[in-house]
């Protein structure tokens, strides 16, 4: 076997993968190159020539798991034919404890508070979120779905709600259940949209 | 002094010094050894009252929580002339105003960053939460019963909400991403709306 790191051997999504599990399992500070080589079945250099360091593999790794969430996000959104089932549906993928990545989101809080870029990274992330919020917010609204509110001040206020919410989720909150995040959401959604979203679950047929 | 008077007054220093690196450093990053030298003790004594990050960290927290407790669950708010402005109150104990306030909100964020990846500090946090909770439940039910509020408001339910704003909003305005009255403006309309009172915060 040669000495030399085979630079080819793994891709870099594989090495993504890697580090967003390492990662959510022992925090940045935790996480060493070493380990999200191991993981990845590579070498420290293999990462280390893709990555340049820790941050970048938080940034990079939190970066690739949003992908990740948009790309299911959007493709169970197109099935859907009204604007009330999709911000349903949004609400439900963001307060169940499955795609969302609440343990890496919190993590990049942390850092944030002491460190800029990270700052600049969380809002980036967080001004995406709100647009997708606020666009079928606008749909509903050119529909006549929902009622005259200010679409960026709700998803404002939603993203604001299901991360407070998402915090209570991952500490395993006994009183903090995702069923309850997701009553609570769809509570207050439907309020300020003058809609009813809690009737029925989506994707149940008549 | 009794010797359990000079052990007392150096776990309290020790508290207090830990309280204010954790706030300036974060929890990874503190060091045990400054903060021995902060609060004038050895290293080993740090670690005899306190033998993982973990336990110090929680203890930190719950001296942070019970000296403000006193301004927060106390009776400060008590004086208020209704359930309204008492809440309105509440709220803003609940927001990072700069100061000791936000001192509390970093130390919050550090919990819920190590509590996500250390199982044992999990009942911690959820008993500094179901404080809060409980707190605002038993406000909201006594503006009900009052009635001041409208009566069909759930208590618990709005008490979840309105902490679940609190801490959204509170953490965007943490990172300077809002501006705290802005905050303030945000969750007391959630509250209110809930409420069936004046939008307008009480305090202006």
């Amino acid at each position: 076997m040669s000495p030399r790191p085979r630079l080819d051997h793994v891709r870099r999504p594989a090495i993504l993968a890697a580090a967003a599990e390492v990662i959510r399992e022992r925090g940045l500070e935790n996480t060493r190159v070493v380990d999200v080589a191991e993981r990845a079945g590579t070498s420290a250099p293999s990462v280390l020539y893709w990555f340049a360091s820790k941050g970048e593999l938080l940034t990079v790794a939190l970066t690739a798991a949003e992908e990740n969430f948009y790309q299911q996000l959007h493709a169970s959104l197109a099935e859907l034919g009204s604007a009330r089932d999709r911000i349903v549906r949004l609400i439900e993928s963001a307060s169940g404890t499955g795609d969302y990545d609440a343990a890496l989101w919190i993590d990049l809080w942390a850092r944030a508070l002491r460190d800029e870029e990270m700052a600049g990274i969380r809002e980036q992330l967080d001004v995406r979120w709100r647009r997708t919020i606020a666009a079928i917010v606008k749909e509903g609204q050119e529909a006549g779905e929902f009622g005259p509110t200010d679409p960026d001040e709700l998803a404002l206020l939603l993203g604001s709600l299901l991360d407070g919410l998402s915090v209570q989720i991952a500490l395993d909150d006994p009183a903090g259940t995702p069923e309850r995040a997701r009553e609570l959401c769809l509570r207050l959604a439907g309020r300020e949209l003058g809609c009813d979203l809690t009737t029925q679950a989506v994707g149940t047929a008549r | 002094m009794t010797e359990a008077a000079v052990a007392e007054g150096a776990r309290e220093r020790i508290l207090a010094a830990a309280v204010h690196r954790i706030a300036t450093d974060g929890i990874d990053d503190v060091r045990i050894a400054r903060i021995a030298m902060d609060a004038g003790v050895s290293t080993s004594l740090v670690h005899y009252h306190f033998e993982t990050r973990e336990a110090l960290l929680e203890q930190a927290l719950e001296y942070s929580f019970e000296l403000a407790g006193d301004v927060r669950i106390g009776d400060e708010e008590g004086d208020a002339p209704d359930h309204t402005r008492k809440l309105a109150a509440m709220v803003d104990q609940c927001l990072p105003y700069p100061g000791q306030l936000e001192r509390d909100w970093i130390l919050w964020v550090e919990l819920w960053l190590r509590a996500v990846r250390h199982p044992e500090l999990r009942p911690t946090a959820a008993r500094l939460y179901r404080r809060m909770h409980e707190w605002f439940a038993q406000a909201i039910a006594a503006g009900v019963e009052a009635g001041e509020f409208d009566k069909s408001v759930d208590s618990e339910q709005t008490a979840d909400r309105v902490l679940a704003v609190c801490d959204g909003f509170g953490v965007r305005a943490l990172l300077g991403e809002l501006p705290i009255e802005r905050a303030r403006a945000e969750v007391w309309a959630v509250l209110s709306s809930e409420l069936g009172v004046d939008p307008d915060h009480p305090a202006g």
